[in-house]
């Protein structure tokens, strides 16, 4: 059973469509990229799953109820826009969440202990917030949504304003996430991070699903293109849509490069290659990036590699 | 719900009490309660105004200006000593002295016959043997004047330089140098004309005193020249009436008693602002913090705004009870220490606020009162991102609410229930303070039913559109609040 399911969500703001007949769901251990440039609906999403907002129409189901703060017990936010409380130290802000989402002091307060421990702040834990670093106090927050071992770990932007070192221990923590069952969803406009993490991705433009799928299956959606050095003319292989002739031929070898036709894999054309005694010196692949799918589908705004 | 509710209670309550300003406010009342007394007794001019006559018409008139000035004095002891022995019932000591009778004014021969009998301490000898324990001792005043031999200054002077040699003494500021001089001629009563001297503007009662002595003494002497004997002209002089009076007995005059009654109510609702302006502000505080640190989104993701709302409610509600259940603390610690003197004066105070029905009805419009108006800064907080912007929609209400109110104590510390009084308690905004001031002058049940059904209805409205309002609010941040927003935020929407 899927821990969330969204079907045909869509929500309004006066005029404007913030998301459009948006369905998706996460299965537990899943970690989901939320993907979209700004104003994408991204976090409207993430909103209404948590019932912050109501949708205008829609169904959302998280371990089978509709959208509640009872649920609160099974869920981890991380929201974009980070804050604490200044004058609470870093273990009473985890205890109070914990306590809000249904725990009792005594284990809110020894899972907030290790946490911290592994955030490298177990000696901070009695330290109030404001005399914090922006990083440390990044971190509090994190375990704030952890603290209860969410099955649904929902993200928003979470790498942004964190240095590489804590982007590292983040994702651990996803992943840690992940393997102990929990299905994480993350927004996200960094590229990089979706590639390297995400088992699907759901890509948003305008409140509107443009893909969902694995990476593989995102990549697939823009034609392959490679280089090759044949003696044959390599426009007229079956499946390549475009051959073009790079620098000066090397005896009878030439280096072509060589865009592909919609779906035909660069396997295939080999395959044709190998069969047909078409001469080949070399064949260099180059996979679509998600940052070119990104673009391709969404659009290049907003949108980091 | 009410777990989450308690918890953001709890949070809040926590926080205002991390707070120096809360530590700070808590222990001003109290300190300064304590310390007015010890000023007022510090600043009181108790010294008496030192006075010399410069009799040159052969020593009668000044004899005659400090004898009287004497009387007025011992006859002032012995009507504060008569209040005091009726206050306490202590008229036993001697059922037959002057200040054991309070059925008259005071004659000239009561007085006497209070002098005969030894005075001050002939009386108090007798009072205190029967003296009850915990009976604070009479206390009496200073004498208003000290009357002082003429200075060597003033010897042989006249006209202007008599003039400007009292005014060296007035200047001089000794301890021993007069601020009134009185100067009687040597051809008094011939001439007529006494001299006033003053350092400063002298006291009516004075002058009128002065007067009627002068007066009294020019005619006795004209009646004397006229053939008419001096024992006559005294009698001619000194015929009074017999006034007799009947008075409530100490803190039972109307006026006194309704001030006496009024105080506790007074204080409380005086005590409701002011706690409800701290602990408001404080919350507020709390609110803008919430908003530009930007941790509501992670709040609400495990909490309603309803219980954000209500728990915030109830934070500052404990921050109130407990502000007053400290400030009550130390007035019964006062009350206990001083023991007579204090609590002599709290029990008829007491008195209007001791029924249970009163008990009720004080809780009940002091815990409305608090909700009522701690939801006007929990909107404001929810509709603001900073402190300042707050400050801009808090005038007008803290104005809208408070102008009225000090009308209002006004009104009722001067007796009146006129009009203002009964539209500021049927206006559910003003209704907690206005019912709460006017326990002590009494108030008709019915008044208290309806306005407190109106303060209930008022309440549950208010808690539905400022819900909406919050609700609407908490998530619009870097949007200014129009007054177009603000007013559609109030409509009924699915978030």
């Amino acid at each position: 059973m899927a821990v969330l399911e969204v079907s045909n969500l869509t929500k309004r703001f006066g005029d404007v469509l913030a998301v459009d007949d948006l369905s998706f769901a996460v299965a537990p251990g899943e970690i989901f990229g939320f993907l979209g440039g700004n104003g994408a609906g991204k976090t409207t999403t993430l909103r209404m799953v948590l019932d912050i907002i109501r949708p205008t129409s829609g169904t959302i189901t998280i371990l089978g109820s509709g959208p509640d703060r009872r649920n609160a017990a099974a869920i981890g936010f991380l929201p974009e826009e980070r804050g604490l409380y200044s004058g609470m130290s870093a273990i009473e802000t985890i205890v109070y969440f914990g306590k809000l989402k249904g725990m009792d002091a005594a284990t809110a307060r020894s899972r907030g202990m290790d946490l911290l421990a592994r955030f490298d702040l177990a000696d901070r834990a009695k330290s109030d917030i404001g005399d914090m670093s922006k990083g440390m106090a990044q971190k509090v927050q994190l375990a704030t949504s952890l603290v209860n071992e969410p099955e649904l770990l929902m993200l928003d932007e979470p790498f942004s304003g964190l240095d590489p070192v804590n982007q590292g221990l983040l994702q651990n923590e996803i992943l840690s996430a992940s393997q102990r069952g929990a299905a994480v969803i993350f927004s996200t406009h960094v590229m990089q991070h979706a590639e390297r993490l995400c088992d699907r991705l759901l890509l948003l433009r305008k409140g509107r699903k443009r893909f969902e799928g694995t990476l593989e299956q995102a990549r697939a959606e823009l034609p392959a293109s490679l280089i090759a050095v044949s003696k044959a003319d390599m426009g007229g292989v079956p499946g390549v849509a475009d051959a073009k002739p790079v620098g000066q031929p090397d005896g009878e070898w030439r280096e072509w490069d060589v865009k592909l036709a919609p779906g035909v894999a660069p396997e295939t054309v080999l395959e044709h290659c190998s069969a047909n005694g078409v001469a080949l010196r070399r064949w260099d692949e180059r996979r679509a990036s998600l940052h070119d799918v990104f673009v391709q589908l969404v659009g290049g705004e907003g949108v980091e590699k | 719900m009410m777990n989450n509710v308690l918890l953001v209670a709890t949070r809040e309550f926590k926080q205002i009490l991390a707070m120096k300003s809360f530590w700070l406010t808590l222990l001003i009342l109290p300190v300064a309660l304590a310390l007015g007394p010890i000023l007022g007794e510090t600043l009181a001019d108790e010294d008496a105004t030192r006075v010399t006559v410069v009799d040159r018409s052969g020593g009668s008139a000044a004899a005659a200006l400090e004898a009287r000035f004497g009387f007025e004095d011992d006859g002032e002891t012995l009507r504060s000593l008569s209040r005091y022995v009726q206050r306490y019932d202590l008229a036993a000591a001697d059922p037959q002295a002057p200040w054991a009778q309070h059925d008259r004014w005071y004659t000239p021969a009561d007085v006497a016959a209070f002098r005969q009998a030894g005075g001050l301490d002939g009386a108090l000898e007798k009072i205190e043997r029967v003296r009850p324990e915990g009976v604070p001792q009479f206390e009496p005043d200073s004498p208003s004047y000290a009357f002082l031999p003429a200075p060597a200054e003033l010897d042989g002077l006249d006209g202007a330089a008599f003039a400007d040699a009292a005014q060296d003494l007035f200047d001089s500021d000794a301890d021993d140098a007069p601020e009134i001089v009185v100067l009687v001629g040597a051809n008094y009563p011939a001439d007529p004309r006494v001299g006033l001297y003053s350092a400063n503007q002298p006291r009516a009662s004075f002058v009128a005193t002065m007067q009627e002595v002068l007066t009294g003494d020019l005619r006795s002497r004209l009646l004397a020249e006229r053939g008419i004997s001096g024992a006559e002209a005294v009698a001619i002089q000194t015929a009074a009436p017999a006034i007799a009076v009947t008075t409530p007995p100490p803190g039972g005059g109307a006026r006194e008693a309704l001030l006496v009654r009024s105080i506790v109510p007074l204080a409380l609702s005086y005590i409701l602002m002011m706690s409800l302006m701290l602990s408001g502000s404080w919350m507020l505080q709390g609110s803008v913090e919430e908003r530009s640190n930007k941790l509501l989104e992670s709040l609400l993701a495990c909490i309603t705004p309803e219980e954000l709302m209500y728990g915030k409610l109830l934070g500052a509600l404990t921050v109130g009870l407990l502000m007053i259940a400290v400030w009550a603390g130390c007035a019964a610690a006062a009350a206990y220490a001083t023991q007579g003197v204090i609590s002599d004066m709290i029990r008829p105070a007491l008195e209007p606020v001791s029924s249970p029905g009163i008990i009720l009805a004080i809780l009940y419009f002091f815990i409305a009162g608090y909700i009522g108006i701690s939801a006007l800064f929990v909107a404001v907080g929810a509709m603001v991102d900073s402190m300042s912007e707050a400050q801009g929609y808090l005038m007008p209400i803290l104005l809208a609410i408070l102008l009225p109110i000090t009308f209002l104590l006004q009104a009722v510390l001067a007796g009146r229930e006129g009009l203002i009084v009964q539209v500021l308690t049927w206006v559910p905004l003003w209704t907690p303070f206005a019912v709460l001031a006017r326990l002590g002058m009494g108030i008709e049940t019915w008044v208290l039913v309806g306005s407190g059904a109106l303060l209930a209805a008022a309440i549950a409205l208010e808690m539905i559109f400022i819900g909406r309002l919050f609700r609407a609010s908490l998530l619009a941040t870097g949007q200014k609040p129009t007054l177009k927003r603000v007013l559609g935020r109030f409509r009924p929407q699915a978030h």
